[in-house]
């Protein structure tokens, strides 16, 4: 605040008569273009091809690599599943929930997404025992885990990690690989057999090679 | 249980020699004692000693039985000559094409050619530790192969002191489950350990660096089961059975119109005696031989003098694979058996390497806006160039493979494809909703 009344616009129409005389910012875009520096990225925008397919592939690459965390992705996974979570789980599981409220104002959109809710750990520590606490056992413990459980709690894999040191990128990527291993509690509570995941594809890829050779009825 | 076709009588049984003898009852040592085995370890222990086995197994000119083909003998020495304080050997039964059951029919009918092979490579590379990988969903092959372990063991032909040489195999059998990719040997290899099942670049390769990060010698169960014939039989006479650069017999699963199983050849054997011990085409005329399980490839008529054999294959544009010939006549449109193939091939892909992720799925889908009669003009080009990217950035043999069968549609079946895409005709009347027959788009005249 000025003592001298008068005295901020003189101030002002200063800068202006300053700024008069100084070069001028203005470039002739687009004969001439302004220098970017090396790290602007743009704006995000997903492109379409000449047909009006979506372009992206949903291939996780930019949400990995993004720094500040902006992109956020959901998508399905190589075997069909929505349950992948956004971005890959070494960098966005834990936040996830966090962090979707953050940016979208919403809750993770993901139906099958449960919270991390704690579990009774005490058999899992049987199990853990049973295998001497030794990463190099992580299937066996994943799949007693499961017959334990009726599916592997995140809780579990947790559990695992902090007694046995495995990272849980680590025990989430063994656990997500395997087709008879499962993240979510079965619709229908059944104990499937050993390799009955599996057995169902094999089966429905040797009756649509038959269809196709016209070895049997043809389907639709 | 699966039989084996009747083959010519002058085609050696190097693998299936001893299935007759054990048809009663496969879990018999006795038996199978009685019928030669373990001879050939008592051989390579107390004759040969370790080099003496390796070198015995490279001079049969051994290769594997696994798909691709890499001498055995070779595999041995690099995984003996490297320092290690431990070694693994394992015999990959898992048999991952869901239409062949070639491997798990070996295991079923006689298990003991592959408990032997597996302890003579174990004493020749010094590996303490063997294992021997199966499906876990075959549960009674699990229990046989456990019961073949453990009676061996008793036998004194495994364990602390084979055979009184103060060698010491452990035998284990470890059943594993859950993905297609799990055949190959680094997924293997991975899913032991207890790992995410994708694959590793090679080289390094499990001969120097495998399971646990020690020398591992991976081998195809029907490699094995040919080791203790060649030990017993010698090199020589091994390598003069079958074609000179790939010697010996193969199990394969054969499938045609008329009938099909499984039966023991000669390698080197014309693709056309092959179509003929599935009982020939009948009244149907033949369209192409699917050679290689889902990632083969797709031959024409006239390449059924090929033979049967790892590196004339490869120069077509098919691969041993799997070890399964598939006849189809036609009734098949190539363009709806190669999406077929692309499709289950993209669904097991790992999803560690981007172009084999989503390369393989964007195959799948332009070969299936071609079926439906969709396609975009630069279909035919982006097909080519997308498949060749594939392959060429393939991290490991899947990616390289699993385009086959559009290429080689691409190289023997071009008018079919040009039917599809230029006239939206389907010749062979499978795919819809293109019109069936040449009666479909009228022409401008
Ligand atoms: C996708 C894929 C699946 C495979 N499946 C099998 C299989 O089921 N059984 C097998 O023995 N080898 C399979 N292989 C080959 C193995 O990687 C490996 O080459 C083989 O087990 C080595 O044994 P060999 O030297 O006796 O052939 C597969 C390879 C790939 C790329
Ligand atoms: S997900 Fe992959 S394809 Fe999609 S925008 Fe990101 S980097 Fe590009
Ligand atoms: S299957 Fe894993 S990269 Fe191709």
């Amino acid at each position: 605040m000025s003592l001298v009344p008068g005295m901020g616009i003189v101030r002002g129409m200063g800068l202006t008569l300053k700024r008069f005389f100084q070069p001028k910012a203005t470039i002739r875009y687009p004969e001439v273009r302004a220098d970017v520096a090396p790290k602007f990225r743009g704006r995000l925008q997903l492109l379409y091809d000449e047909w009006g397919t979506l372009k992206c592939e949903t291939c996780f690459q930019c949400a990995q690599a993004c720094p500040i965390e902006c992109i956020d992705m959901g998508g399905i996974d190589t075997k069909g599943r929505f349950h992948v979570h956004w971005g890959p789980p070494e960098t966005y599981g834990e936040r996830r929930e966090e962090s979707a409220v953050r940016r979208s104002g919403r809750p993770v959109a993901d139906a099958a997404f449960r919270r991390f809710d704690p579990v009774d750990t005490s058999a899992l520590d049987e199990i853990m025992e049973r295998h001497d606490y030794d990463p190099k056992a992580l299937l066996a413990m994943l799949e007693e885990t499961q017959a334990e459980y009726g599916y592997l709690p995140v809780g579990a894999l947790k559990h695992i990690s902090r007694v046995t040191g495995a990272w849980y990128a680590y025990i989430y990527g063994t656990a997500s690989y395997y087709r008879h291993l499962r993240l979510e509690p079965p619709m229908i509570e059944t104990v499937p057999a050993a390799g009955e995941a599996h057995v169902a594809i094999e089966q429905s890829y040797r009756s649509a090679l038959d269809a196709s050779l016209g070895y049997a009825v043809r389907g639709s | 249980m699966t039989t084996f076709l009747t083959t010519p009588r002058e085609w050696p049984a190097i693998l299936t020699g001893r299935v007759a003898a054990l048809a009663a009852d496969p879990s018999d040592l006795d038996t199978a004692t009685r019928a030669g085995a373990f001879e050939g370890l008592r051989r390579a222990v107390r004759d040969l000693g370790r080099t003496g086995t390796i070198a015995t197994v490279a001079a049969s000119g051994l290769r594997g039985r696994g798909g691709a083909g890499f001498p055995t003998g070779e595999k041995w020495r690099a995984a003996a000559t490297r320092p290690a304080t431990e070694r693994y050997v394992v015999a990959n039964g898992y048999g991952a094409d869901p239409a062949v059951r070639t491997d798990a029919t070996l295991l079923a009918t006689d298990p003991w050619g592959v408990v032997e092979g597996l302890a003579i490579a174990a004493f020749a590379v010094g590996a303490t530790e063997a294992i021997i990988a199966v499906r876990a969903d075959d549960a009674a092959l699990v229990t046989l192969l456990e019961g073949a372990v453990l009676a061996a063991e008793e036998a004194g032909f495994l364990g602390d002191d084979v055979l009184g040489s103060g060698s010491r195999i452990s035998m284990t059998v470890r059943p594993v489950q859950g993905a297609y990719m799990l055949g190959e040997e680094t997924v293997l290899l991975k899913a032991l350990a207890g790992r995410r099942g994708q694959p590793e670049q090679r080289p390094p390769y499990p001969a120097e660096r495998g399971l646990f990060e020690k020398p591992t010698v991976v081998n195809n169960v029907q490699t094995l089961a040919a080791v203790p014939w060649i030990v017993r039989e010698g090199g020589p006479a091994y390598a003069a059975i079958g074609a000179k650069a790939s010697p010996g017999t193969i199990l394969v699963q054969l499938r045609g119109p008329e009938g099909g199983g499984i039966a023991e050849v000669p390698l080197g054997t014309p693709l056309r005696e092959l179509v003929r011990l599935t009982g020939g085409l009948g009244t149907r005329s033949l369209k192409a031989l699917l050679v290689g399980g889902p990632t083969g490839g797709l031959l024409p008529a006239d390449l059924i003098d090929t033979p049967y054999e790892y590196d004339a294959l490869r120069e077509v544009g098919a691969h041993v694979g799997s070890g399964s010939i598939v006849v189809a006549d036609d009734r098949a449109c190539v363009v709806d058996l190669a999406r077929l193939l692309t499709k289950f091939s993209a669904d097991e892909a790992c999803g560690k390497t981007i172009p084999c992720r989503i390369g393989l799925r964007r195959l799948y889908e332009i070969g299936d806006r071609v079926a439906t009669g969709r396609p975009k003009p630069t279909d035919m080009a982006l097909m080519a160039d997308l498949a060749h990217d594939v392959a060429a950035s393939g991290l490991c043999e899947h990616e390289r493979l699993a385009t086959l069968p559009f290429t080689s549609g691409m190289r023997y079946f071009r008018s079919e494809l040009d039917d599809h895409l230029l006239r939206s005709t389907c010749p062979a009347g499978v795919c819809h909703p293109i019109a069936v027959g040449a009666a479909a788009t009228p022409g401008p005249g």
